[in-house]
């Protein structure tokens, strides 16, 4: 199961924590919004916190099928 | 072959010509009495009847996307939920003139398909999504709604009217489910497909305009008549619209082609000689002569990197395309819904990039990094259809873009870069 960060854009302000809190996957684009993509396994449980630290909960970790990474999925 | 002439607020008229099927009704009028006894009955298709029948001719979405309509019914029709049909009639490409066009000669096939839908999705759910601007088109449609009404033609089918916004981003599929809901009509982020959750979290099936005719007809008449016109692995017809955007004085043209057509059958010698933008504004360039070799296709035109998109037909017989790229671009970036920040932040940027570019001033490559960053960050199709405009021009256009760096224009009969003509009478009203 490939994870991955998914942005829901219209809510994103650009506030940068998910950058702050995971940048080996996450950059930042001119205007300081996130360039996201996979997450490699050993990062997954890292992405979970920046998913839950996103002021704006516009971050979101699904699975290839579209569905999303909860705390109790595998 | 007749063609009729139908008003239009900003252009003057369209020029709408006869065509082999969705169009064949020109000349006969829009009334219900003529078109019931043209195909008949409403005919009764259970979803798998349905799925199977538009599958056979592989019958694609004519709103831009081109998505196959038996796969979109099949993901509604699995839900087993009372689902929703939505005719898609916004039009938000300012140079494609079809969906109207077609609405004013044949509503009844384009409201039969979506009645058929319904019916075979066992729901009496049906919305019908008008343009914005056009007060004629929403009297076109509840005078046919009425009609059918009275004659009892969709049995318990429900009509609801809906008018969007105006805005390019209008007719963007989100947008529209917002509108439905009675929110801004604007574009939000969908984590499911319409077909799976869309209107009220259910099964919505939305589709343009133009390809609820084709399912209307298909129904109505069986696969063997669709498929008396078109080819064998692309039966059926498609709608374009030429000189969409009233440039060099002309009224915009909508016609009906079988597929498989070669251009040179569409176009006239001088046309086909011209770059032609084909799609509309989130559509792609050909070059000068490319279309003279080529068919309209669905299949065959992606092959060489072009997209039949909305239907949009724009030949560039004055000017420069590069030029004209940067006007629509221009306009694109003020289209941005506002909400997605690499749209509201990227789309003026590429464009001024674009314009520096035109001018002689800026960087190619910085055209390519700031589609590469803008595409797919949104939650509609906007940028990514910006940047497919973009880049075409930059595959058909390469020659012409070295001239812009050195300071010249080849469209240009001085040969040097400077105030051009002005070709459209839509983006200055952006």
């Amino acid at each position: 199961m490939t994870a991955r960060l998914r942005v829901d854009w219209p809510a994103c302000l650009a506030r940068g924590l998910c950058f702050e809190l995971l940048p080996e996957v996450v950059a930042l684009d001119d205007w300081g919004y996130p360039v996201v993509g996979d997450v490699p396994p050993d990062l997954v449980e890292t992405a979970r916190q920046a998913v839950r630290a996103c002021p704006q909960l516009a971050l979101r970790l699904v699975t290839d099928g579209g569905s999303r990474v909860g705390p109790r999925n595998p | 072959m007749s063609a009729v002439a139908l008003p239009h607020p900003r252009l003057g008229q369209i020029q709408v010509r006869q065509g082999g099927a969705l169009l064949s009704g020109v000349g006969s009028g829009p009334g219900l009495p003529v078109h019931e006894s043209r195909y008949g009955a409403l005919p009764r298709l259970g979803s798998a009847e349905l799925v199977g029948l538009t599958e056979s001719v592989r019958l694609t979405g004519r709103g831009g996307a081109g998505f196959p309509f038996a796969r979109k019914l099949s993901a509604a029709a699995a839900r087993r939920m009372r689902a929703s049909v939505v005719v898609n009639l916004a039009e938000g490409e300012p140079a494609s003139h079809k969906d109207a066009a077609l609405v004013q000669v044949a509503p009844h096939l384009v409201l039969d398909g979506a009645a058929m839908t319904a019916r075979a999705l066992g729901t009496n759910d049906v919305h019908v999504v008008l343009p914005a601007g056009s007060p004629r088109l929403g009297e076109v449609v509840r005078v046919a709604l009425v009609e059918r009404s009275a004659r009892r033609r969709d049995g318990r089918v429900r009509w609801q009217l809906h008018q969007a916004a105006e805005r390019f981003v209008a007719g963007q599929s989100s947008a529209v489910l917002e509108l439905m809901a009675g929110r801004p009509n604007l574009p939000v982020t969908s984590w499911r497909p319409s077909a799976e959750s869309g209107h009220r979290r259910r099964p919505t099936l939305l589709s343009n305009a133009e390809t609820f005719a084709h399912v209307g007809r298909l129904a109505l008449l069986g696969a063997r008549e669709y498929r008396r016109s078109g080819t064998h692995a692309e039966p059926g017809t498609t709608l374009l619209t030429l000189d969409g955007d009233g440039a060099a004085g002309r009224a915009p043209l909508v016609v009906e082609v079988a597929l498989g057509t070669p251009w040179r059958e569409v176009l006239t010698e001088r046309r086909l000689s011209s770059p032609v933008l084909l799609g509309g504004y989130h559509g792609t360039w050909a070059k000068a002569g490319e279309l003279a070799g080529l068919t309209v296709s669905l299949d065959a035109l992606p092959a060489s990197g072009l997209t039949l998109g909305a239907g949009v037909v724009l030949p560039l017989e004055a000017g420069c395309p590069v030029e004209r790229t940067s006007r629509i671009t221009s306009y694109l970036a003020t289209q941005s819904a506002g909400r997605c920040g690499p749209c509201f932040r990227g789309l003026p940027a590429l464009a001024a990039a674009l314009e520096a570019v035109s001018h002689g001033t800026g960087d190619p490559s910085e055209l390519r990094r700031l589609g590469d960053l803008v595409e797919g960050r949104g939650a509609c199709a906007h940028p990514d259809g910006t940047v497919r405009l973009v880049r075409s021009m930059m595959t058909a256009f390469g020659e012409e873009l070295s001239s812009h760096a050195l300071g010249r224009c080849t469209a240009q009969p001085t040969g040097r870069l400077g105030a051009l003509p002005r070709t459209s009478r839509l983006e200055a009203n952006g």
